[in-house]
């Protein structure tokens, strides 16, 4: 949670003391910096988001740097969660033909995943993603790599030709066109970069608003039992948000794979 | 059957199920960028003329004209999806 909780804490405020419900907001997305050189701040986002690099790089350096014959440790965990990325991700949308592309989709997903858990894990309780300054840079990768390996196989007439199927009339081209054209430059990356995001942001919200009221409503009154029903609704989200920190990293990595897909192999 | 066919079968039914997965996520998303963008294009298009000819009225006409092309495309693409994917299973190979 944000500092919302200590202020709280130290204030004592709680329903039926004359105290206002101090609501989250955006204000909890917005972190002092530690420290500041000229005008660019560090802060708690970017902190995290270092962390986030530095596990993801230690855990595949501790797998793989001494690779065993019959893996033990963490060398089984390291090729546990690439297989999973494989099997789940890759494979069903490029094929083995696209297995080049797997250091890639690893590195995104666990990157992904670790800022989007940071919510879940005391001291750190905050989802980088939730920030969008986070995510435009990596829907940018994408996005580059996307057009780039779309122009490097079908080129670049190509490409842009084979983004409405043929067999279509051409006076219906002229009406598509314009369509296509927004869809494939500004909503289809725009949906990849906000989904992520939304429900990153949404998701610390609501566990702030829930964990903030328990403490609110906690009082020797009929409060006790709001703050036990709110303290139960926190539970919940705390549980929903494991699963969907995971899920969000699944979707942008496999929505990323079937974009590679289509660059490589036209659909149509 | 035996213990490699049957593993064999498990195998095959999770791959499809992967591969529905994400053909399923992909096309949703498509989609909802279909219906964003028809409105956004006609609806701008729309928004321009209507500027020019003092005609406010264009610009949720457009963006009506824009959802009807959208929804007309999204069902002439994504209505006959099983005959657009043979071709990329084809070309992908094994899976």
């Amino acid at each position: 949670m944000t500092g919302d909780v200590g202020v709280l804490a130290s204030n004592g405020c709680h329903i039926f003391n004359g105290c206002g419900f101090p609501a989250p907001g955006l204000q909890d997305f917005n972190w002092k910096p530690f420290f500041t050189i000229g005008s660019f701040g560090f802060s708690k986002p970017m902190l995290l988001a270092i962390l986030a690099v530095l596990v993801v790089i230690v855990f595949f350096w501790a797998a793989f740097w001494k690779p065993k014959m019959v893996p033990r440790g963490v060398q089984n965990l390291g090729e546990i969660a690439i297989l999973a990325v494989r099997d789940q991700i890759l494979r069903p949308s490029l094929g083995r033909r696209g297995d080049s592309y797997l250091p890639f989709l690893v590195s995104l997903f666990f990157f992904i995943y670790i800022m989007n858990v940071m919510e879940l894990i005391p001291i750190f309780q905050f989802p980088v993603t939730s920030r969008i300054g986070f995510v435009w840079p990596m829907v940018f990768i994408v996005y580059f790599l996307y057009l780039y390996l779309g122009v490097k196989h079908q080129g670049a007439w190509g490409y842009l030709r084979n983004m409405i199927p043929p067999g279509v009339p051409w006076p219906i081209y002229i009406i598509l066109v314009p369509v296509e054209l927004l869809r494939f430059f500004v909503f289809q990356p725009f949906t990849l970069g906000v989904r992520l995001f939304g429900n990153m942001f949404a998701g610390h919200l609501l566990l702030t608003i829930f964990t903030i009221a328990s403490w609110y409503l906690l009082s020797l009154s009929v409060g006790l039992l709001y703050a036990a029903g709110s303290f139960a609704l926190a539970i919940f989200v705390f549980l929903l948000e494991t699963l969907v920190t995971l899920l969000q990293a699944f979707i942008f990595t496999t929505l990323t794979a079937t974009y590679i897909a289509s660059s490589v192999e036209p659909a149509h | 059957m035996n213990d490699h066919g049957n593993e064999a079968v498990t195998r095959a039914r999770k791959q499809a199920a992967a591969q529905g997965r994400a053909q399923g996520l992909e096309t949703g998303w498509t989609v909802f960028s279909y219906l964003l963008a028809g409105m956004a294009a006609y609806g701008g298009i729309g928004w321009l003329i209507g500027r020019a000819v003092h005609v406010p009225l264009l610009f949720p006409v457009g963006m009506l004209v824009g959802l009807g092309i959208s929804i007309g495309y999204i069902i002439h693409r994504f209505g006959r999806q099983q005959a657009v994917e043979r071709p990329r299973k084809e070309i992908t190979g094994d899976r």
